[in-house]
């Protein structure tokens, strides 16, 4: 069969999206001082060979200098405290990198390039920023041995999701390249989940741009992201580029770059100054995001301040749903600790509350009945969840639901039956009985 | 058959009693000597030992000397002597015969020697990976634990994955979980892959047609990856008896491959026997169903206490048979089933019930799919019953060697069903119990496949101008997917420019990625099932009846744009077979053969490249039973068309002139000769009869002119129960051609885009295929055709069956 017939009807050579319809171009070095000049961008080189380098300061973000307390938690790992080395590196802020990279896509594996490496470090009480471009993927190498080298004199990498997309990228193209080594990294703090802790309850979203907006409040800073691309396409962008496509979108995916750098260096300002404990007081700070860091707190073991700021965010006011969760940790924070009387006292105030009511009368019931050694009270809170519980399973549609509402149900119909021993030990059987006509199923394990 | 019977007796030792009673009881309803076309008697075999070699460490020798292993098989030893050489090797042996030991003992052995050893080993299922990683465990931890082995595929915990890279020593996985998982991420593997020092290839055999076609691409990148991290790792390859293990492994593998296949294993008696349904209907060929039959076989032996295990060739039919067999062995009250199913849908925690259950006695019968098949451990069987067979020599021996895999005495029985491979195979039981004519066939160079392995090659590696990638012109390869977007020259060499991570859209089993999803709307819309594109227009065109695990649905809607069709259950009396027209035009012919009769060129054979067009035009409705024509409809459908390879032979005019036939007759006779061409080429090609299209056409007038050739294609619906259904041949074709002299091409193509190596090996054996074709309907007790040999008389003028002979006769003159 004819040779162009035969591939022009192969599927695996059908076009993934339409193409172009381009000339293959070559670049002439002339077009190629025309990418510098629009990425702002000198040509750099090593032994590897060349690729551009971006360099601007900016004034903003301003030097945040790195709190004790905010290292101690965000670098704390689970169970191994930090070595000596990790610990000194994290204290100098001029051992800092931040990091943020633009890549070929998504998908992560071997065949996925980060062709734009921006980096930034605290320089003259403002921000140094420098972006590496491989104009193509030949320039990888020496691009990589760049990042090598900025990694070497700065150490501590901050980065936004890095732990889990950019730098394992980065790790895998070192890898790729067979000569040059995977740099070793002193300490790598990842502001993702510390953010995500804050803010994901007041914003939804923890994207850079939405954290920029509402929590860095951009416009009063003077940043604007005017015409900035949107992450989706900035892959595309490069591949047209490559293929002799326009030049100019990749100026505003360095542009892109930048602001993330800038965003990422601020967004540690601002997290550095939520977790100071200096801050504490925390003028102006939303209640909801007091709560967020309660709760971070909480999980870092910070029990003591994770119970203040809850307890300040609530006298803030909470806005009605969390009010109830905030109640719940303070009581479970409070029972960790053996408060039991204040445990109970924050119970209580829940006691109504559709999702947490019934947890807030188990642990009352508890509290009565083994602390407080008031038997009536504690059957009066078994009683509470019964009734609330059998509202529930008469109301609910969801199969699931009701059978959850009606093993709950048994586990307080037997905490009733033991009580009822306690306080009416001569006559034991007839209010249980009455209560058995009303829930045969649930109180034939009673018996 | 009974006397020789009675001779074979008095060899037989007392422990075989038992099976013998129910062979005498066969042989006693066998008054004609059709039932049981076969028995033959295989005496036990004596082991042939070899010590360990020398450069075994001692450690590894007294773990396996704690096993009871103090000496090896002569074939152990080779292997592991011509694998401590360097070599690649081939070890083909049967079921149960040590080979696990062939691949573990040299790997265990470089592992013990140096501990940064890596070896891979790869099964085609997930299930042999599991019973490997028990044996393993079972080394290592008499070895204390030395190493590290670990099964990594799609079940393999996320969290688990990171510390299975970096300390595993041997890594237990598929082809898929190869080609989606690791090669992509190699940089994770760097351990693996830089000291990666074996593969070993598990069930060579079954990596054929499409299947072996991809591998062959995924050994290709693997060998590539193993490269850029600087090493060239040695292959251990296992495989059932076939023709051509050492074509295959080296084709596969593209290197030399040393072939062992001498056997040290001792074997245990085994009488093996052929067991052909008796005819209910002479005329219309229809024997009793061979499910009955089957089940009825087994629960002679289950009645006698023989612990058997029934194989069937589909999920529905083990379904039946369990069905049967646990009426007739009802579980006692307190105790376990002693029944029990086993397939690929049951759960992997069911199935180590089963394999234990089968290994202490408790379960004393299982119905299985080829799910068992493999060389999954359930100890050794009394008796094996295979309902069907089960399609190729190699995977019936397999399965055989299921019964009496260590010692005492057993018996396999074959129940053959009115297929015509069924009934060639019973009634020439010197063809299957002779040298196994069977190979496997692989077309790594498939375009199709080819690039589509090349896209995943340079996401993992850019493509360098060194490399190699097939037989095909590499630059100009990638050069085109620069042109539609997939990669980019940078330098010298070629990247990947997509998004899109190209492995996760290519599938290693099927044929196409473009897949229809079946979704059910009876109640609330489920997806019940896929099948590929061409299935799709042949088995879910609107008003189609779909048989679905036994349950019709009837086609409410085939939305072309997003693929997928709408079905509801129904419950009707009739099935629905599709009218489709398939024209097959040669385009390119690589060889042709002419043969002679008196003088004059009488017919000729060629294979080549051609052009198929295939369109459904219309469906019929058959009654169940009757199978009556009780009404039809007219589809506009797409046509679909495919470029492929085929082998085909022409009839010419004084062949045809010569025939003492009418026009009808000769050509009923060419559709029946084509009916059992196909049923045998897809026995020496080990291969399904989906994979082979089937065309009858003219032969296009000599060159270039643009005439095409007619045929028609018959379209079997998925009928698991009904057997003997009579499917109607489409006269429709044949009156197309109204013409006095129709001189037609008889092709047998390749039913998958760009071929897949099924017809250079076709025209290269193609004085075997007429010649048994001929003995296949010659052989066959039918009067006038049936579906055992040129299809259901019914459907074809009368004396077809003796026209096919006729032609037949000439083209093995």
């Amino acid at each position: 069969m004819p040779a162009a017939d035969k591939f022009s009807r192969l599927a695996a050579l059908k076009p993934s999206k339409p193409m172009p319809a381009r000339p293959a171009a070559i670049r002439t070095p002339g077009e190629e001082d025309t990418l510098g000049r629009l990425l702002g961008a000198g040509v750099a080189s090593n032994h590897f060979g060349e690729h551009l380098a971006i360099r601007n300061w900016f004034s903003t973000p301003e030097f945040a200098e790195p709190s004790p307390t905010t290292l101690e938690l965000l670098s704390r790992t689970r169970d191994e405290s930090l070595s000596h080395k990790t610990r000194a590196a994290l204290e100098d802020p001029e051992k800092w990198l931040f990091l943020d990279t633009e890549t070929t896509g998504l998908a992560g594996g071997t065949g996925t390039y980060a062709f734009l490496i921006g980096l930034a470090w605290w320089d003259a009480g403002g921000l140094q920023v420098e972006q590496f471009f491989m104009r193509d993927f030949a320039e990888e190498h020496s691009l990589l041995q760049e990042l090598s080298r900025r990694v070497a004199e700065r150490p501590v990498l901050v980065t936004f999701n890095g732990k889990s997309f950019d730098w394992p990228l980065l790790e895998n193209r070192f890898t790729m390249t067979r000569s040059i080594a995977v740099p070793k990294l002193a300490a790598h703090l990842d502001l993702l989940h510390p953010a995500r802790a804050l803010w994901k309850l007041r914003l939804g979203s923890v994207r850079l741009v939405e954290l920029e907006r509402h929590i860095l409040d951009a416009p009063r800073l003077g940043w604007h992201r005017e015409n900035d691309v949107s992450s989706a396409l900035i892959p595309q962008f490069y591949f047209d580029y490559l293929r002799g496509g326009p030049a100019e979108p990749l100026a505003g995916v360095v542009r892109h770059n930048q602001m993330d750098l800038r965003g990422l260096a601020a967004l540690f300002g601002k997290i550095n100054e939520m977790l100071s404990e200096s801050s504490g007081a925390a003028n102006g700070v939303e209640s909801l995001d007091l709560f967020g860091l309660s709760r971070f707190l909480q999980r870092r073991g910070e029990d003591d301040r994770a119970h203040s700021t809850c307890s300040l965010a609530l006298a803030i006011g909470l806005p009605a749903e969390f009010r109830p969760k905030a109640h719940r940790e303070l009581a479970q924070m409070a029972k960790r600790r053996g408060e039991h009387a204040h445990a109970a006292q924050m119970f209580l105030e829940i006691v109504a509350d559709p999702h947490d009511g019934i947890h807030a009368c188990e642990q009352l019931a508890i509290y009565y009945e083994r602390h407080a050694k008031d038997p009536v009270k504690a059957v009066q809170f078994s009683e509470l969840a019964i009734a609330t519980l059998r509202r529930q399973r008469a109301t609910s549609r969801d199969p699931f639901t009701a059978a959850r509402s009606a093993r709950l149900e048994q586990k307080f119909l037997q905490r009733l039956a033991r009580l009822e021993k306690k306080t009416q030990p001569s006559s034991p059987a007839r209010p249980q009985r009455a209560r058995a006509a009303a829930a045969p199923k649930a109180s034939s394990a009673l018996w | 058959m009974p006397e020789s019977l009675a001779v074979r007796r008095s060899t037989i030792p007392s422990s075989l009693t038992r099976v013998h009673e129910v062979l005498d009881a066969f042989a006693a309803r066998d008054y004609d000597g059709e039932l049981l076309t076969a028995v033959r008697h295989f005496p036990a075999r004596e082991a042939r030992w070899a010590d360990f070699p020398a450069w075994v460490h001692p450690d590894l020798a007294a773990a396996y000397a704690a096993k009871g292993i103090r000496r090896l098989y002569t074939h152990q030893a080779e292997a592991a002597e011509t694998v401590h050489a360097g070599k690649s090797v081939v070890i083909v042996t049967p079921t149960a015969s040590g080979k696990t030991l062939c691949y573990n003992l040299p790997v265990l052995n470089a592992t013990l020697e140096n501990s940064d050893s890596r070896a891979l080993y790869l099964f085609p299922t997930k299930a042999l990976a599991q019973d490997q990683l028990a044996e393993l465990h079972d080394l290592n931890q008499r070895l204390d634990n030395r190493f590290g082995v670990f099964t990594y595929d799609g079940d393999t915990p996320a969290d688990a994955r990171r510390s299975i890279r970096e300390k595993g020593h041997i890594i237990l996985t598929n082809p898929d979980m190869l080609h989606t998982g690791i090669l992509p991420h190699h940089t994770r593997w760097t351990r693996l892959f830089e000291n990666l020092r074996y593969i070993v290839l598990d069930e060579l055999h079954t990596y054929r047609g499409v299947f072996g076609s991809h591998l062959c691409n995924v050994l290709r990148r693997l060998r590539r990856i193993a490269r850029f991290y600087g090493r060239d790792p040695q292959f251990i390859c296992c495989s059932a008896t076939i023709a051509n293990p050492g074509d295959l492994a080296s084709r596969l593998l593209e290197s030399d491959v040393e072939v062992l296949n001498s056997n040290g294993a001792p074997a245990a008696e085994k009488t093996f026997v052929f067991y052909n349904p008796p005819v209910v209907n002479r005329a219309l060929g229809i024997r009793r169903s061979y499910i009955n039959e089957s089940s009825r076989v087994a629960q002679e032996f289950l009645k006698r206490d023989l612990q058997t295990m029934v194989f069937s060739n589909s999920r529905l039919q083990t379904e039946i048979l369990l069905t049967y067999l646990q009426q007739a062995n009802p579980q006692l009250p307190g105790k376990p089933e002693t029944i029990r199913g086993y397939r690929g849908g049951y759960l992997p925690n069911e199935r180590r019930e089963i394999e234990r259950g089968l290994r202490d006695g408790k379960i004393r019968g299982v119905v299985s799919t080829s799910a068992l098949e493999l060389g999954i451990d359930v100890g050794s069987l009394d008796t094996v019953v295979m309902a069907g067979y089960p399609g190729t020599i190699a995977a019936t021996w397999q399965r055989a060697g299921r019964a009496g895999r260590r010692s005492g005495s057993s018996c396999a029985v074959l129940v053959a069903s009115s297929s015509p491979l069924d009934q060639f195979i019973v009634r020439h039981p010197d063809y299957f119990f002779g040298n196994t004519p069977e190979r496997a066939f692989i077309q790594p160079d498939n375009l199709e496949i080819l690039i589509n392995h090349l896209k995943c090659a340079a996401f993992e590696l850019p493509i360098s101008p060194n490399d190699k990638f097939g037989d095909t012109n590499l630059p100009d390869l990638c050069a085109r997917l620069a042109e539609a977007g997939y990669l980019h020259l940078a330098g010298d060499n070629y990247h990947w420019t997509q998004e899109a991570y190209p492995a996760d859209t290519i599938s290693l089993r099927s044929v196409t990625s473009d897949n229809f999803v079946i979704v059910d709307i009876t109640g609330a819309p489920t997806v019940i099932g896929e099948v590929d594109f061409p299935s799709a227009l042949v088995f879910l065109h609107e008003k189609a009846i779909y048989i679905h695990g036994g349950q019709q649905h009837h086609v409410e809607h085939l939305d072309f744009k997003e693929r997928r069709a709408y079905v509801k259950r129904v419950d009707v009396d009739y099935y629905t077979d599709a009218v489709r027209y398939t024209q097959v035009r040669p385009l390119e012919i690589a060889a042709t053969k002419h043969c002679a009769g008196d003088q004059r060129v009488e017919h000729s054979y060629s294979h080549g490249d051609v052009l198929v067009r295939s369109q459904v035009v219309g469906f019929k409705k058959i009654k169940f039973f009757t199978n009556e024509n009780i009404g039809d409809g007219k589809l506009e459908l797409p046509e679909n068309e495919m470029h492929t390879t085929s082998y085909w032979i022409t009839l010419e005019r004084p062949l045809l002139e010569s025939l003492p036939f009418t026009v009808s007759e000769r050509q009923s006779g060419m559709f029946g000769l084509l009916h059992a061409l196909e049923s045998f080429a897809t026995l020496l090609l080990m291969c399904d009869s989906r994979d082979l299209g089937t065309a009858i056409g003219e032969r296009p007038p000599p060159p270039d002119s643009n005439s095409s050739a007619i045929g028609a294609q018959h379209a079997a619906p998925h009928l698991g129960t009904i057997e003997n259904f009579t499917p109607t041949r489409m006269q429709d074709a044949i009156s197309s051609s109204p013409r006095e002299f129709f001189e037609p091409n008889l092709y047998l193509f390749d039913a998958y885009p760009g071929g897949i190596g099924f017809s250079e090996p076709l025209f290269r054996t193609h004085a075997l295929l007429v010649q048994k074709t001929r003995e296949l309907i010659a052989a066959c007790p039918c009067e006038q055709g049936c579906p055992s040999c040129v299809g259901p008389a019914g459907d074809l003028a009368p004396r077809a069956k003796e026209a096919a002979l006729a032609i037949l006769d000439r083209l093995c003159a």
